[in-house]
Parts: structure tokens; C-alpha cells; sequence
């Protein structure tokens, strides 16, 4: 299942709904949302002053723990440390934040590139705990990242909004004007269209 | 009777550009700007039209580049609804880098309040700042319903010749207020670099061109009084202090008139008193008056009909 499944963008104008497909693509480009996006549809009525958008995001996007991406082992023998040997940089500065901030900054070593030493009383103990540590959480980055998106795709004076975010499904309604009720029943409906009625999703 | 200018660019090594300079100088033409980068130099300069061949061989010579410029000596305001992300800095931007390429001198307004349909508005200072220029060019974006029926409303109090840019091909008529219409350069959010993009912004260049040939025809009819060239040349030579003004062009030559970018208070009175070979004093022969942008002298020349002469 390849990013994008679905990505309509239509108007009044078909010739225009092109264009403007041009901007939406932009936006998902720039904030790298391609692959947390299956189904986008857009729907702007110029005449209306209307902005419509629906999104259905991938689901089973977990949060990441320090044991996915690092070995957590006891210390030397005799030292009471605990050696955490990472694989992936990219979640480096986050996971000796969440360190500092467990064990205080002076017990927290970074002998090597790849490699940290926190030192503490109870090693053992200390271990599973530090496995557990959630040290990114997509889906919460994905939430303010998907605002942004709406925000950049809308066009710039509609400043009345409607958004709601129910598990994977996003509703984004703006207009310049007073919003009305059936614009957002509208923009539901589009969004039961687009999943064909199925539920939800579980995270929210 | 003058002779006619003809707006030319040089690009060429740095080395020996002082020819160029001098034979600019005994031909009777004027450089509008001067641009040195490392070893390379750009010039700018009006040349008398019967004298091009000279100027020529001489860059052919030192192993230049002479190519005509349109936009030579134009002012032109890029106004863009807002500075928001929507519009800035694509696709307002690019279109002003292209109007320089064309040697037009830019100055990008982002209105305060330009957005939306409905709220859209323009301001009491905006709209004397943006009258202040040659040309107003409009940037506005996907939506042919919103440029035909919404948007004209910020044309409201612009005196000057307005273009306006839009994605859509629609027709200037259909755009009420609007002196020509620019299709193709929409709303975009990234850089202008693909070809029919390009080729748009070509296309831009050209009926920008040929809008500023159709207020130098206007002007011709009751031609000015003086040339904003040799008013340039003038006030180089009378107000030494221009040479240590910083912003890449101190003069800014327009249609009819300059920016003189002094403070208003301090050197209006030496602006007016520049004097002539011919006898008469600038503020003779145009209104000198603060500018809106910033605190810089505005002069606008005024015609042959109102002062009973050509300098």
C-alpha cells in the first residue's frame, strides 16, 4: 500500500481544483506527512467562501521506547551502571533529555558515540524502566503537524474554523464567514464517503 | 531635441569597465546603476539610441555582454495580499526577482488586512505608497471567482497602470479596474523553477514590457521637463552625500521621477536648489515631497504643458 491512497481535490472549476491540488501536495510535501496520510479529500467553493478537508491517517503508528531502538545491560561488574548502547542517532538528544531529567545530569555519560552510562544504586532495577522509556510518540507530533498542514492548505483569510480529530479521522472546515451547520455535516459525510463507513480507528 | 534613451546592461569583467564608463559619458548617456561583484560588473545605463553600435564593439572589445533591458528605469510595486507563508516567499518573490532580471527596480507590498474575500482591504498609507510607483503589480492566486468579483476592491484608489498575476487564463476585460491581466502564476509554495512556471513568468516579463511602452507612450505625448536620468546625474554630482547612502540603489529612477533615498528633512532643500546648466532649479521643473517609504525625497517631474519648457 503505497502513501496517498486517495487524494482528490475539487472545486467549481475543475482546471482550478488541479491547481490547487498543486498547493495541498505542497504542504503534505513540506511537513513530510505523505506517509501518515491513506486518504485525503479536499472540497473549496470559492463562491461560498467555503474549505473542506477530510483526512484518514495510517493507523499502527506506536510510540517509540528506548528498547526499540537500544540495548539496555548492566554496567562493568562492580560499577553500579546501567549501559545503554543505541542504534538509531535520530532519537539521541530526546533520550538523554528524558535521562537527565530521571537521574540528574551529572550521572548521565556519553563514553562513546553510541554509548551512555547512567549511574545509579540499582542497576537491575533501573533497566526495565529505562526500556519502557517512551521517548517519541508519533501520534502526537502527527496531531500538530496535521494543523499545520490544514492551516498552509487553507486559503490564507479563511479564519472562522472548524477541526476535529477523532482517532484517524481529521474533519477541517474554514470559512470568512459564519459557519454553518450543514457545511460540517457536509464534511462529514465526505469523510464517510472516503472510509466507506468504516469505524473509526482506536488511537485518539 | 533630446535624444532617445535606450535602456542597455552590460555584464563583463571588471577590468578596464572604465571605458565603457567614459564613452557612456562623451555619447550622452546615463548609468542608472552599478553593480560589482568580485571580478565581475554589472552597469545599467540609458544609451542614446543612434550610438548603440559604439557601445557595441566596445563590449565586444573587453569581452562583455550588451543586452537591452525593458524595464530599465521603471518602479514597479509587487503587492501581495499579505506576508503570510500563502504568499511569501512564492510565488510574490519570484515574481519580483523576474520584473529585475527585466531591470525593473522592486519594492514588495504586503497589505495588512489584503486577505480573504469578504474582509479583504486595503489601506489609507498603502494605497499612497503603492500610487508612489510606476506600475502596481497585484499577485494574486488560484481562484478565477475571487480575481473577477472580490479582489478588485483593493484596486479602490490606485492611480497608476495595475497588473495583476492569477493562475487562472482569464480575460483583462472580465477584471474590473485592471489594466492587464497575467495568467498562469498562481498561489504556489514552492520555488518557480519548472518549465511552463518559467515560461510564465517569461510571458510576465514581456507584457510587462509592453505595459511600461504604453506609459512611455503617454509620457511622449507631453513629454518631461527633464529626464529622471539627468536629474540623476545631477543630483550625483550636487549632493556628494548620495555616495554614501548603502541601499543597493540610493537613486531610484522612475517614469516620471525619482526616489531620492535621503532624509526628507534634512536635504529636501538641496534637492530643490539643484541647479541646471540651463539656468532653472530643479523645483522648478518637479515637486519634491517626502516619501511615503521610509523617510526618502520623492520627485515627480512635471510636464512640458505645465512648465512651458524642456530642459
Amino acid at each position: 500500500m503505497g502513501p496517498l491512497e486517495t487524494f482528490v481535490v475539487e472545486s467549481t472549476i475543475p482546471e482550478e481544483a488541479d491547481q490547487y491540488k498543486q498547493i495541498v501536495s505542497d504542504a503534505i510535501t513540506d511537513l513530510v506527512l505523505a506517509k501518515a496520510i491513506e486518504k485525503i479529500k479536499v472540497v473549496v467553493t470559492p463562491e461560498e467562501t467555503l474549505f473542506q478537508m477530510v483526512v484518514v491517517l495510517r493507523s499502527g503508528m506506536p510510540p517509540v521506547k528506548v528498547s526499540d531502538f537500544a540495548q539496555v545491560g548492566e554496567g562493568t561488574f562492580g560499577e553500579s551502571e546501567v549501559v545503554i548502547d543505541i542504534d538509531n542517532e535520530a532519537y539521541l538528544p530526546q533520550l538523554l533529555e528524558n535521562l537527565w531529567e530521571m537521574c540528574g545530569r551529572i550521572n548521565v555519560h556519553q563514553p562513546e558515540r553510541k554509548t551512555i552510562s547512567v549511574t545509579c544504586d540499582n542497576p537491575l532495577e533501573h533497566i526495565s524502566e529505562i526500556e519502557e522509556m517512551i521517548i517519541e510518540d508519533p501520534q502526537r507530533t502527527l496531531q500538530s503537524k496535521l494543523v499545520d498542514m490544514a492551516i498552509r492548505a487553507t486559503p490564507e483569510g479563511f479564519r472562522v474554523r472548524y477541526h476535529s480529530l477523532n482517532g484517524n479521522h481529521f474533519i477541517f472546515v474554514a470559512t470568512e464567514d459564519i459557519m454553518k451547520k450543514e457545511w460540517i455535516e457536509e464534511a462529514h459525510k465526505m469523510l464517510d464517503e472516503l472510509t466507506g463507513g468504516e469505524p473509526s480507528g482506536s488511537s485518539s | 531635441m533630446a535624444a532617445v534613451l535606450e535602456p542597455y546592461i552590460y555584464e563583463g569583467g571588471i577590468h578596464k569597465h572604465g571605458l565603457i564608463l567614459e564613452l557612456l559619458e562623451d555619447l550622452g548617456g546615463f548609468l542608472v546603476q552599478k553593480i560589482p561583484a568580485a571580478t565581475e560588473v554589472t552597469l545599467i545605463m540609458l544609451i542614446p539610441d543612434k550610438d548603440i553600435h559604439l557601445m557595441e564593439e566596445l563590449a565586444i572589445k573587453l569581452l562583455g555582454k550588451i543586452t537591452k533591458l525593458p524595464l530599465t528605469g521603471t518602479e514597479i510595486a509587487v503587492v501581495s495580499p499579505t506576508l503570510a507563508y500563502h504568499h511569501l516567499p512564492h510565488s510574490a518573490c519570484d515574481i519580483a526577482e523576474f520584473l529585475r532580471r527585466g531591470g525593473a527596480n522592486t519594492n514588495m507590498i504586503g497589505l495588512a488586512r489584503g486577505m480573504g474575500r469578504r474582509v479583504a482591504l486595503s489601506g489609507d498609507y498603502e494605497r499612497k505608497l503603492i500610487n508612489e510607483h510606476d506600475i502596481a503589480l497585484f499577485s494574486f492566486g488560484t481562484f478565477s471567482d475571487c480575481i473577477i468579483n472580490k479582489k478588485p476592491k483593493l484596486f479602490e484608489g490606485i492611480d497608476i497602470p495595475i497588473v495583476v498575476t492569477g493562475a487562472p487564463d482569464i480575460k483583462t476585460e472580465d477584471i474590473p479596474n485592471a489594466d492587464m491581466y497575467i495568467g498562469g502564476i498562481g498561489r504556489v509554495s514552492h520555488r518557480l523553477r519548472k518549465e511552463p512556471e518559467l515560461e510564465g513568468l517569461d510571458k510576465m516579463n514581456e507584457m510587462v514590457s509592453e505595459m511600461v511602452g504604453r506609459v512611455r507612450k503617454e509620457i511622449a505625448k507631453d513629454p518631461l521637463a527633464v529626464l529622471p536620468a539627468r536629474v540623476m546625474k545631477e543630483i550625483k554630482d550636487q549632493i556628494p552625500e548620495i555616495e554614501h547612502v548603502l541601499t543597493p540603489a540610493p537613486i531610484t529612477i522612475q517614469l516620471d521621477g525619482l526616489r531620492v533615498k535621503l532624509p526628507y528633512d534634512e536635504f529636501h532643500k538641496r534637492v530643490e536648489n539643484i541647479e541646471f546648466d540651463e539656468g532653472p532649479l530643479l523645483s522648478e521643473v518637479a515637486k519634491v515631497m517626502p516619501s511615503k517609504m521610509k523617510n526618502y525625497i520623492l520627485i515627480k517631474i512635471q510636464r512640458k504643458s505645465e512648465v512651458g519648457f524642456v530642459i
